[in-house]
């Protein structure tokens, strides 16, 4: 408990630092330092939201993402490279290393230029492949721009990104406008493996597909993927919370395809997305939103006449206890309390090896306010004496990993908390047992003392 | 308990059971004449067959009548009270045996004050019979009695203490 | 292209591959209702759309208004092994097969078309089998080899297929997609269903679900039952029965001739003894009366220590005097 006040003090103490929850230390890394400008937009807003941006070319021999053993960046943004690898200090394992330092990457992709083989490396680690031959274009004749792609059908237009499933908050396509489309030009398409860590952010649409457009130009052979199996943009959260963000095309994210007029293959025109989705997008993958903070926990004994002293190490069991845990979410540069999204539930286990509880937690708003929310379940124990967790174990898509353990002894009944033998009705014969035995014990001892014999001459007689 | 250390007047029960062995009379070293019309009718009836449930109630009514002849008045004192604590503890038992043992550590109590009360009684009945007296030198009736005392004190506070 | 590059493993894996997530789009298109409709795939309205007009166009004979792609002499038909022949249907871009088509173990489907481009075969860049799985909204493409005439050709067999599929309850859904570079307006449209036969014989082939990240089923602890009284009844009668017991044995006493006779004897011998010695059993009874009631073990202790000493020391004396009575001869 006290390390975990040590660890968000010292999260209080970089937030406070900075916009973002984990540094505002961002590199950005380019083929090329003056192609900054193409993406001025983008780059500005990160500025502007309080990041401090370094520029780095692939080749520069002053790169390097640690410094001392300790990272020197906080986020990493990579742009498209024309060369074949991305040099010795950009090497996938180097990019892995940086993720296990809680460091976040946005790694960009374009057709325009086949993608570098250390990119490749580093998503095959993360179990997303991209088109063989490290070429690919993904292109749709049903939903093109018909303004700037009328004959080649590569620039896309997809609605904003709606929410995966049900129970998954929608942190990219909020506040999209009526009229407004996503514009995907010239992107690459990635199928994502099955991991419970990936999670697409913009999936292409049925009838979209990816070719090669040097060797498949004519005769498309071979499909690599097709429809919602191709992602767009993806996102990759690892288990210490770091986070990975794929965006197929590099080119959405420049100032030509911020607030652009578009037209749709109707003829409709439109507005692009994709200046508030390049914030979404780069706000998610460097922790300015979906990021957790778990602020206290606390359990109680629930029962009348007991002390309700907080956080005690030892129950009994059957004790009627009551768990609170108070959330709060960063968004863009506050602290707000945490809202369980719908059709999703907050969980708490009550485990030893396995649960024997997991009960959703609900809202509690005498403890909660605009900073903090609690969520509290009340229960009782199992009838199982043993060590156990309270374990709060939150890992959803787009949200950072809340992993809580709270360990308690629950002892068994103690030899005065059984219930009397004279309340319980089946035990009264056998208290009448006793009471028989006594008594009749009792006059027994008289008798035995005081009685004086009647047949006292026969016994004369017959002893002597 | 061994029966032939046992005068014939708590012998005659087990003389009863061995129909067969009609020399259980002079297994007693200290047998009285009396014990010698028990063993005769019993060795009778060996030999005539037709007549032996007729002969069977002669023995009983014999063995009861001797017994009220021959046992002393605290005797069947004891043997009243031993009496009460094999109906009582069957009561307990036939409890436990209908409606459960739930709580069985109020059944053990109750059941085992019955069957510990008789077993001391029957310690009592031993020690202080007169034919036993060659047995127990050093324990006259009395001694006899203050140990069951104690020990049945010390039994009641065990199952007050284990009834809960 | 040949169905034999698709191999099935490829495609299962790869429809693996979010699949879970597929959910929330066949439940959308279903519930077409304010906000839902808001999140319906745009992607889905245009093609539609598309497709439908596209119909209506072809429909009222004004194909000529602007190109279109579409397809003729379509048939599909469901042979045993490759290359026999089974029974043909005719496919027709504007209404699909009323019947489904039975798929087999062994069998494969074959599909057949000539693309056209405004009524010229002409060979399209995408032309693409689609099979949807209904419930789930899960779909695969199967591309089809098509010649520079537009002739196009793809024979998909059971074991193509992903194992998700051979689970389904529902018909799969089949349309094909011909769409191209250009001006040209793709077709998209469903043309038949099919239904799988899986080999009753064989097990269903088993599929895992990927791990997602979601709430997870709840679970309540399921105490051991509480020990139940038998009725109050029995044992009410039962504690009578053993009580009763008590008053039996003081009858047999008194037929036995059981007495208090010496009593008066007895405690004018030992006037103190007696009594001290009675009553301190009596006590010590009344003690453990007291700690079954409300004493607990420390307070017991040293009431039986002090009672103990009494009933030993007047046991003695009191003993003392019975043996004196008996070696009288009064008992």
């Amino acid at each position: 408990m006290r390390s975990l006040l040590l660890f968000f003090a010292l999260l209080w103490v970089t937030a406070v630092s900075a916009i973002s929850t984990t540094g505002d230390r961002l590199l950005v890394v380019l083929d090329d330092v003056a192609d900054k400008a193409t993406y001025s937009k983008f780059l500005g807003d990160l500025e502007s939201r309080g990041f401090k941006l370094s520029y780095e070319t692939p080749k520069s021999e002053s790169l390097s993402l640690f410094r001392l053993g300790e990272r020197a960046y906080d986020h990493v943004i990579l742009f498209p490279s024309r060369a074949k690898g991305l040099g010795p200090n950009l090497t996938p394992n180097v990019l892995l290393q940086f993720i296990n330092a809680n460091g976040n990457i946005l790694l960009t992709l374009s057709s325009a230029s086949s993608t570098p083989s250390s990119v490749i490396s580093l998503l095959a680690e993360i179990d997303i492949q991209l088109p063989a031959d490290r070429t690919g274009l993904v292109v749709d004749h049903f939903n093109y721009d018909a303004a700037s792609a009328a004959d080649k059908h590569d620039v896309l237009l997809l609605p904003p990104p709606s929410s995966i499933r049900a129970d998954i908050k929608d942190f990219f396509g909020v506040g999209a406008g009526a009229n407004e489309v996503l514009a995907f030009p010239r992107g690459v398409g990635a199928t994502l493996g099955s991991g419970e860590l990936l999670t697409p952010i913009v999936r292409a649409p049925a009838t979209a597909y990816s070719y090669n457009p040097k060797e498949q130009a004519e005769v498309l052979d071979d499909v690599f993927a097709a429809g919602s199996q191709l992602a767009l943009a993806a996102a990759f959260q690892a288990r210490n919370s770091a986070r990975f963000a794929l965006v197929g095309s590099a080119e959405m994210l420049s100032d030509t395809w911020f607030d652009a007029e578009v037209k749709t293959v109707g003829g409709k025109a439109a507005k692009t997305y994709n200046r508030e989705f390049a914030k979404r997008v780069s706000g998610w993958a460097f922790q300015e939103i979906g990021v957790l903070r778990v602020n206290w926990i606390e359990h109680h004994l629930n029962e009348v006449g007991a002390t309700n002293e907080s956080n005690p190490g030892i129950y009994r069991i059957k004790n009627d206890v009551t768990y609170t845990i108070s959330l709060s979410e960063y968004s863009w540069s506050t602290w707000s309390a945490f809202s369980v999204p719908a059709n999703d539930a907050l969980q708490l286990e009550f485990s030893m090896l396995s649960p024997f509880h997991r009960l959703p937690l609900v809202l509690d708003p005498a403890h909660s306010n605009p900073e903090a929310a609690a969520y509290t379940a009340s229960f009782k124990l199992p009838d199982q004496h043993g060590i156990f967790n309270f374990k709060v174990n939150y890992k959803r898509p787009f949200f950072t990993n809340l992993e809580e353990k709270n360990t308690v002894s629950v002892r068994h009944m103690a030899h005065d908390e059984w219930p009397r033998s004279y309340v319980i009705s089946g035990a009264w014969p056998w208290i009448a047992g006793i009471f028989a035995t006594v008594t009749g014990w009792l006059a027994f001892c008289a008798l035995w003392m005081y009685s004086a014999p009647t047949d006292k001459k026969k016994v004369i007689k017959k002893t002597q | 308990m061994a029966p032939k250390h046992r005068n014939n007047r708590d012998v005659t029960p087990s003389a009863a059971t061995s129909t067969a062995s009609p020399s259980v009379s002079g297994t007693a070293p200290g047998a009285t004449t009396s014990a010698v019309p028990v063993a005769k009718p019993i060795k009778a009836p060996a030999a005539a067959t037709a007549s032996s449930k007729q002969d069977w109630n002669s023995v009983v009514t014999n063995l009861i009548n001797h017994y009220q002849d021959a046992t002393p008045q605290r005797t069947k004192l004891i043997d009243a009270f031993m009496a009460f604590l094999v109906v009582a503890g069957a009561l307990q038992f036939l409890y436990c045996v209908l409606a459960g043992n739930y709580p069985f550590n109020a059944f053990l109590s109750g059941f085992s004050a019955t069957v510990g009360q008789f077993v001391l009684c029957a310690s009592l009945r031993i020690q202080t019979t007169e034919a036993n007296k060659s047995d127990f030198p050093a324990v006259s009736p009395e001694r006899a009695f203050a140990d069951f005392v104690v020990c049945s004190l010390i039994l009641h506070f065990f199952c007050v203490n284990f009834i809960n | 292209m040949s169905s034999g590059s698709w191999t099935s493993v490829h495609w299962s894996f790869q429809s693996l591959v979010w699949e879970g997530a597929c959910f929330p789009a066949a439940l959308q298109l279903r519930r077409a209702t304010g906000n839902q409709r808001h999140k319906t795939s745009n992607a889905m309205r245009f093609s539609q759309s598309f497709a439908s007009t596209a119909l209506l166009f072809l429909a009222a004979g004004l194909a000529q208004a602007a190109s279109f792609w579409g397809f003729d002499e379509g048939t599909v038909s469901v042979a045993a092994k490759k290359g026999s022949e089974g029974v043909k249907h005719k496919l027709s871009q504007r209404t699909p097969l009323s019947t489904p088509v039975a798929l087999g173990t062994a069998d494969s489907v074959k599909v057949v078309l000539t693309a056209k481009d405004n009524g010229k075969g002409k060979r399209p860049h995408q032309a693409f089998v689609v099979l949807k799985e209904q419930d789930s909204g899960l779909e695969a493409p199967f591309p089809l080899t098509v010649k520079e005439s537009g002739k196009a050709v793809v024979q998909i067999a059971q074991k193509d297929l992903p194992v998700q599929f051979l689970l389904s309850e529902k018909p799969l859904k089949a349309s094909v997609v011909i769409a191209s570079f250009g001006s040209a307006t793709g077709l998209n449209t469903p043309i038949f269903d099919i239904e799988v036969k899986t080999d009753p014989s064989a097990p269903l082939p088993a599929y895992e679900k990927p791990l997602r990240y979601g709430k997870q089923p709840e679970i309540s602890h399921t105490f051991k039952s509480d020990p139940k009284n038998p009725p109050k009844v029995i044992s009410l009668f039962f504690a009578l029965a053993v009580l009763a017991t008590v008053p039996a044995l003081f009858i047999g006493w008194a037929l036995l001739g059981a007495n208090l006779n010496n009593l008066t004897k007895a405690v004018g011998a030992a006037p103190l003894s007696h009594p001290s010695f009675f009553g301190s059993i009596v006590a010590m009874e009344f003690v453990f009366f007291m700690y079954y009631t409300s004493w607990n073990l420390f307070q017991v202790l040293p009431v039986i220590g002090v009672v103990s000493v009494v009933t030993v020391l007047s046991g003695t004396r009191a003993l003392g005097e019975v043996q004196s009575r008996r070696l009288a001869g009064e008992l």
